[in-house]
């Protein structure tokens, strides 16, 4: 039995005070009053009620302790009492909002996020005042949107500004940080209540140990059709660059079968369609082939009405097809020609040396055997220059030249190899301290590359395209390195992959170096990852785009789908469910008052009408209740006070 | 000098009534009231045999000289007969919120100045265990303020004992004449202590009885309730009791019958009752109470 609104001391001194006010006014009312009057005679004769007892003495015990009984009562129920655990500290419950990207989703009377902040609402308002709620919005992480807080305002206003996220639910992350809260942060833990769907990914559908305070208030209990984009990737065909290789993957969450129509747009343009013939809980894909050299949007979409739309359409920014422009000024073109010329992604035209000008427009140029008064602004590559003009210094030109050794440990010279090469005639270089020296003979450097205020220049001693060079696997090897080294640019591998925000797992080649690795978002601010076990990983918790750059390769991460879990999380049958419909300490304690106060105002009226100035009432009462009293009476010992009549 | 007990107003309107009783009672010519016994009157009453020693001059010699036999020629009589007002000032005459001791006074003087207008010979005579030393009035309304003077000058003192009081009284006078008795009439509840056997005596003696009793509200129902401890005003005995509206009723019922069988007193030995509660104004009481039960006229 507790008493809320005052302390067992405070009742039992009010009761006392209030107690010995009763019994003076009760002595005061019932104690003999003096009158002086002219005669006895009538008073007698009146047949009166006479007593000659002492003045002070209670003449009616049963009025009185009627009277008391009642009104200790009544104090009681103003008091409040309950009867029940005494709790009087209040309790720091966790309030997890389920703010994952499926809570999106719509039914007939709106989001499931909507109904999940409604029953939050409620769970709130059926708290005690003096308890204080956390809100911890849950989806990939667990976010707290408040402390500890006791004002329901606050709250409320946090559950109202949750909106659903883009991200997937971890609900044992998030009973993890409710725990860790109520441990580190709470006076006295109260619950960790969960409201939402619970749709989480596969490995999360069993969770270990659950909190044992943990209620659910469950959303959402229909059970809701949706298909969606899972994937779209995107990379141009090795062979054709101009050809992007287009990779969709498409999942059914329901539970019947569905048939879609996927359409692809490029440039609101239909690039593709499909129609996808999906059973329940099950992927599909789709490959596309789509040519184009110019930057657009694509859009992949699903042709379907579900519950959630928002993974029925992805729209991805395509860049246009890159091409290095390369000029080759030649007296025997041919002999270029398929070094140049064999790269799709190089566009190469071949003019005579007679009509080389300084204002050639080009990504490279080519100068074979000559070199022109005024040098291009742009990358040269430089073949036999003459010795006395040539960018770098000849020492000397010799002929019968075995190739010695090919640097691989720059980019210019990797991957080149050569095996007893002898060069009819080749110049041999001076370079200097900071150029790179790519192939050497027994005299010297023979291949030089130079790289200065932004514009590179490379110097080949002898023709590749002729004499023994000719038919070396080194040779175009050697013009790729080059044209690479000079533009990587237009040679690296662009990919780009539509995803669901979250964690993004990217494979990588065996023992990649972190330093060459760069993850940045669209604002180009490095985003932190990890490399193991051959898998780069990094996390995405907005989204929008994630750039991943390693050598050559960039892929472009546009993570836009909303990352919807594919199973139901569902609570054991022990956990407690749904809004509690009283407040917690009103659900373990039991009102008293009202019954306290009936039984006051009976033991009242029962006073009034038994001792009260009412005489039909107090002659019909007395004759049913004397007997009674009397037989109590005798038992306790009472003496009753005998009337006597005069 | 005294405060005036009755205002000038009062007195004025008082000097239009006249005191009134019912026996014919002895007494010298002057009075206002006729009598049965023959006297010295105006009106011819009867005839009735000369005897020796008669006055010859109220023979009747027109029938002597007819009959040749002696009548006396009787004629009415209007005797002055004496007033005497019996004011009770025990103690018991101070109980009640509105002193039935100053009423009793202040009804007395009215009376006194009702009986000195038509000059009367008027007696107070203050009662309580014993008799009082009176005061008498006579000679008109010139009188009158002695008779205030004295009244004022009373206290209350002492219980009632109407017993010797009436033995004193038959003593003390014994010319029979109207007897005024301004009382409560309650005394102490032994049988010693009633009243009706020193009222029946008096009756007996041949004086004629106006009985005035007076009554304060709380006297006739108590407005008291629970348990009480009284006090006799005379005696100072004391009684506690339960009150309740249910005794109020016995209580009231009680004090009627006394007044009833006053009542009844009164009217057996030829004489008037009036109950007068202290509520009601002298002068209303006067000129209805009174006037009704024929006291005054």
């Amino acid at each position: 039995m507790s008493f809320l609104n005052l302390s067992l001391g405070e009742l039992l001194g009010l009761v006392g005070a209030i107690s010995a006010g009763i019994v003076a006014l009760y002595l005061l009312d019932r104690s003999k009053r003096n009158q002086v009057v002219a005669t006895l005679r009538f008073w007698v004769s009146a047949d009166v009620r006479t007593q000659l007892k002492h003045r002070r003495r209670i003449q009616q015990p049963w009025s009185l302790l009627l009277q008391l009984i009642s009104l200790f009562l009544l104090v009681a129920a103003i008091a409040g009492p309950r009867l029940g655990l005494i709790d009087n500290s209040g309790r720091d419950h966790v309030l997890i909002l389920d703010t994952s990207a499926w809570m999106g989703s719509r039914d007939r009377q709106g989001t499931l996020l909507d109904e999940a902040k409604g029953a939050a609402r409620a769970y709130v308002l059926s708290l005690p005042a003096r308890d204080r709620v956390m809100l911890l919005r849950a989806d990939a992480l667990a976010t707290p949107a408040t402390p500890f807080e006791s004002q329901r305002q606050l709250v409320e206003q946090a559950i109202q500004q949750s909106q659903p996220g883009a991200s997937a639910l971890n609900l044992q992350q998030a009973f993890e940080y409710a725990e860790r809260a109520q441990k580190l942060q709470s006076r006295r833990a109260g619950e960790i209540v969960f409201a939402g769907a619970g749709r989480v990914p596969e490995e999360q559908v069993s969770l270990g140990v659950l909190p044992p305070n943990l209620r659910v208030l469950p959303v959402g209990a229909t059970p809701q059709e949706n298909v969606g984009i899972r994937k779209v990737g995107l990379r141009r065909l090795p062979s054709d660059p101009a050809t992007w290789d287009i990779f969709v993957e498409v999942r059914n969450y329901g539970s019947r079968p569905h048939d879609v129509d996927l359409a692809l747009q490029f440039a609101k343009s239909p690039a593709g369609e499909k129609l996808l013939h999906l059973k329940p809980g099950a992927e599909e894909q789709a490959a596309f082939a789509y040519k184009a050299t110019s930057a657009g949007y694509l859009e992949a979409r699903l042709n379907v009405k579900d519950a959630f739309p928002q993974d029925d359409r992805v729209l991805l920014e395509l860049p246009p097809q890159a091409s290095l422009h390369v000029a080759v000024f030649s007296g025997e073109p041919q002999l270029l020609r398929p070094l140049v010329a064999a790269n799709p992604q190089v566009q190469a035209t071949f003019d005579s040396p007679d009509h080389y000008g300084a204002a050639v427009k080009a990504d490279i140029v080519v100068l074979d055997r000559f070199v022109p008064a005024a040098m291009p602004n742009t990358n040269a590559i430089l073949i036999e220059p003459p010795a006395k003009t040539s960018p770098i210094p000849v020492a000397a030109t010799q002929s019968n030249v075995k190739l010695e050794r090919w640097r691989t440990g720059s980019e210019l010279g990797a991957g080149l190899r050569t095996q007893d090469v002898v060069l009819e005639s080749a110049e041999v270089f001076t370079p200097a301290s900071h150029d790179i020296v790519v192939a050497e003979a027994g005299a010297g450097p023979i291949i030089v590359g130079r790289e200065n205020k932004g514009t590179k220049t490379v110097v080949i001693g002898f023709h590749p395209g002729r004499a023994s060079m000719k038919y070396q696997l080194a040779t175009p090897l050697l013009m790729a390195n080059i044209l690479r080294w000079m533009a990587p640019e237009s040679f690296r591998r662009w990919e780009v992959q539509a995803g669901t925000v979250g964690t993004v797992r990217v494979s990588v080649d065996k023992n990649t170096d972190p330093a060459s690795v760069r993850v940045v978002d669209a604002n180009q601010r490095p985003l932190p990852f990890t490399i193991a076990e051959d898998t780069l990983q990094f996390f995405s918790g907005a989204p929008g785009n994630v750039s991943v750059l390693m050598g050559d390769r960039e892929t472009v991460y546009s993570l836009t789908l909303p990352d919807v879990a594919e199973a139901v999380w569902k609570p054991p049958a022990s956990v407690r469910r749904g809004v509690p419909r009283a407040s917690l300490d009103a659900a373990t304690q039991t009102d008293l008052w009202p019954w306290l106060a009936v039984l006051g105002g009976l033991g009242l009226l029962a006073d009034w009408l038994l001792y009260g100035r009412s005489r039909v009432f107090r002659v019909k009462a007395s004759q049913m209740v004397s007997p009674l009293s009397s037989r109590i009476a005798a038992r306790v010992g009472w003496r009753r006070q005998e009337r006597k009549a005069s | 000098m005294a405060a005036p007990l009755i205002d000038t107003p009062t007195l004025e309107k008082l000097e239009r009534l006249t005191i009134h009783w019912q026996k014919s009672l002895p007494g010298l010519v002057g009075g206002h009231n006729t009598s049965r016994f023959a006297g010295a009157g105006q009106e011819f009453l009867d005839h009735r045999h000369f005897h020796h020693g008669d006055d010859l001059r109220a023979v009747n010699w027109r029938a002597y000289l007819r009959l040749e036999k002696l009548f006396l020629k009787m004629f009415q009589l209007e005797p002055r007969i004496p007033v005497r007002i019996m004011l009770d000032i025990s103690k018991s005459m101070t109980s009640g919120a509105n002193s039935k001791f100053d009423y009793a006074r202040k009804l007395a003087a009215a009376l006194c100045y009702v009986g000195l207008v038509r000059l009367d010979a008027i007696c107070l005579q203050p009662f309580s265990s014993k008799l009082h030393d009176a005061f008498t009035a006579s000679g008109g309304r010139h009188r009158f303020q002695p008779a205030v003077n004295f009244l004022s000058a009373l206290q209350p003192t002492g219980k009632t004992d109407f017993l010797n009081c009436a033995r004193q009284f038959i003593s003390e006078y014994p010319q029979r004449g109207l007897l005024l008795v301004i009382s409560d009439f309650l005394n102490s509840n032994d049988a010693e202590g009633d009243c009706e056997r020193p009222l029946q005596y008096l009756a007996d003696f041949g004086h004629e009885l106006m009985l005035v009793q007076i009554w304060a509200d709380e006297d006739r129902q108590p407005p008291w309730e629970g348990e009480l401890e009284l006090e006799d005003a005379e005696t100072g005995e004391r009684v506690e009791l339960a009150f309740d509206a249910d005794a109020r009723e016995r209580y009231t019922a009680g004090f009627d019958e006394f007044c009833d069988h006053l009542e009844r007193v009164a009217l057996r030995n030829s004489g008037r009752y009036a109950g007068l509660s202290t509520s009601l104004a002298v002068e209303q009481a006067v000129f209805s109470s009174l006037v009704n039960s024929g006291v005054l006229q």
